[in-house]
């Protein structure tokens, strides 16, 4: 799927980047785990509402972050976002909710 | 004696710290905002320490010899010693658990070492913003063992704390607690609670200075100090 198909699950924009192909998905908040084991051009699904995680989906390739529970994305994360052309969606969708529907979007 | 404290600053070590902000600048800064007792904390590495040391005896401080890990769960913890040597020792041992991940320094930010007058003697290869390889509890109690104080690093942010990764505040013999909005609607129990800077900008050296009654200027003192803190 294209990374902007995840706007069709009314999950709100709050950082646009280039319309990668998303291949796969990794759901985790302890970001040491993210670093080790996400895939490269995946989406990531978690809370962490902060500049770390950024740079993590970096190392990582991953291409999308979804932050759940109405977590609030502090503006020097969007940024950093932008810099490296992220996309950020929030949602009020727990992390098991938007993992349901991302696991659809890419036919799991 | 009415004395004040820093005991969570960064330097140029840590990634996300400002490059310009060196122990010296740390030192000399803290020194006319009157500061009695400052640590360096720099996540899970000790090296920018000796520097330190020189800086804090030329200034007149009191120097805490420290470093904030970041536990498995991913909690930030200070580990703070009296002596340069356990501290530096202690910082091998938390280096040594830290994940064979390179430091990209334009995604986090450079790894400084440096020397008394601010010069670059060297980068830290591995990224120290990872999480070692030890337990919130195991680390708790190798700290306390090795005669440091240990006090959960700013327990009422929304990320890297105690509350915020555990859910809750475990039953341990802190050194104190640190909180970065003073009072704190938090139930923290029978611990000392205090307040750093975590200071990553020049800007922010002093800001959260914490005022404590020590019976005397030294480490003992301030051990003192903390625990006639408790309520």
């Amino acid at each position: 799927m294209k990374a902007s198909a995840i706007k069709d699950l009314g999950y709100e924009v709050q950082c646009e980047a280039a319309d990668s192909e998303i291949t796969g998905a990794y759901t985790g908040d302890l970001l040491s785990d993210v670093m080790g084991n996400a895939p490269s051009d995946s989406v990531l699904i978690t809370i962490q509402a902060h500049k770390n995680t950024v740079a993590v989906a970096t190392l990582a390739g991953i291409k999308a972050l979804i932050i759940c529970n109405d977590r609030n994305v502090p503006d020097d994360m969007a940024e950093a976002a932008k810099a490296e052309d992220l996309w950020i969606f929030t949602t009020a969708d727990s992390q098991f909710d938007a993992s349901v529907k991302i696991g659809h979007l890419l036919g799991l | 004696m009415l004395l004040k404290l820093d005991l969570h600053n960064h330097s140029c070590l840590s990634p996300c710290a400002q490059n310009e902000l060196t122990p010296g600048t740390l030192a000399v800064t803290a020194m006319e905002m009157g500061i009695d007792f400052l640590a360096l904390t720099d996540h899970n590495c000790a090296r920018n320490l000796p520097a330190f040391k020189e800086v804090c005896e030329i200034c007149g401080l009191v120097g805490i010899y420290g470093i904030e890990v970041n536990t498995i769960e991913e909690v930030h913890v200070l580990s703070l010693f009296e002596r340069l040597e356990d501290a530096m020792e202690f910082g091998l041992f938390v280096e040594a658990l830290l994940p064979p991940i390179k430091n990209d320094p334009r995604l986090f930010g450079d790894q400084l070492i440096v020397d008394e007058a601010d010069s670059i003697l060297a980068t830290f290869d591995k990224n120290i913003l990872s999480s070692c390889g030890i337990s919130f509890s195991d680390l708790v109690e190798e700290t306390l063992s090795r005669d440091g104080l240990c006090i959960p690093a700013h327990v009422d942010r929304p990320a890297f704390s105690v509350f915020s990764s555990l859910g809750f505040l475990p039953d341990e013999p802190y050194s104190a607690v640190e909180v970065t909005e003073f009072p704190t609607r938090l139930e923290l129990g029978h611990n000392a609670v205090i307040t750093g800077s975590d200071a990553h900008f020049i800007k922010d050296i002093g800001k959260r200075a914490f005022a404590l009654q020590c019976p005397s200027r030294d480490f003992e003192g301030l051990k003192r100090g903390l625990l006639d803190l408790r309520p």
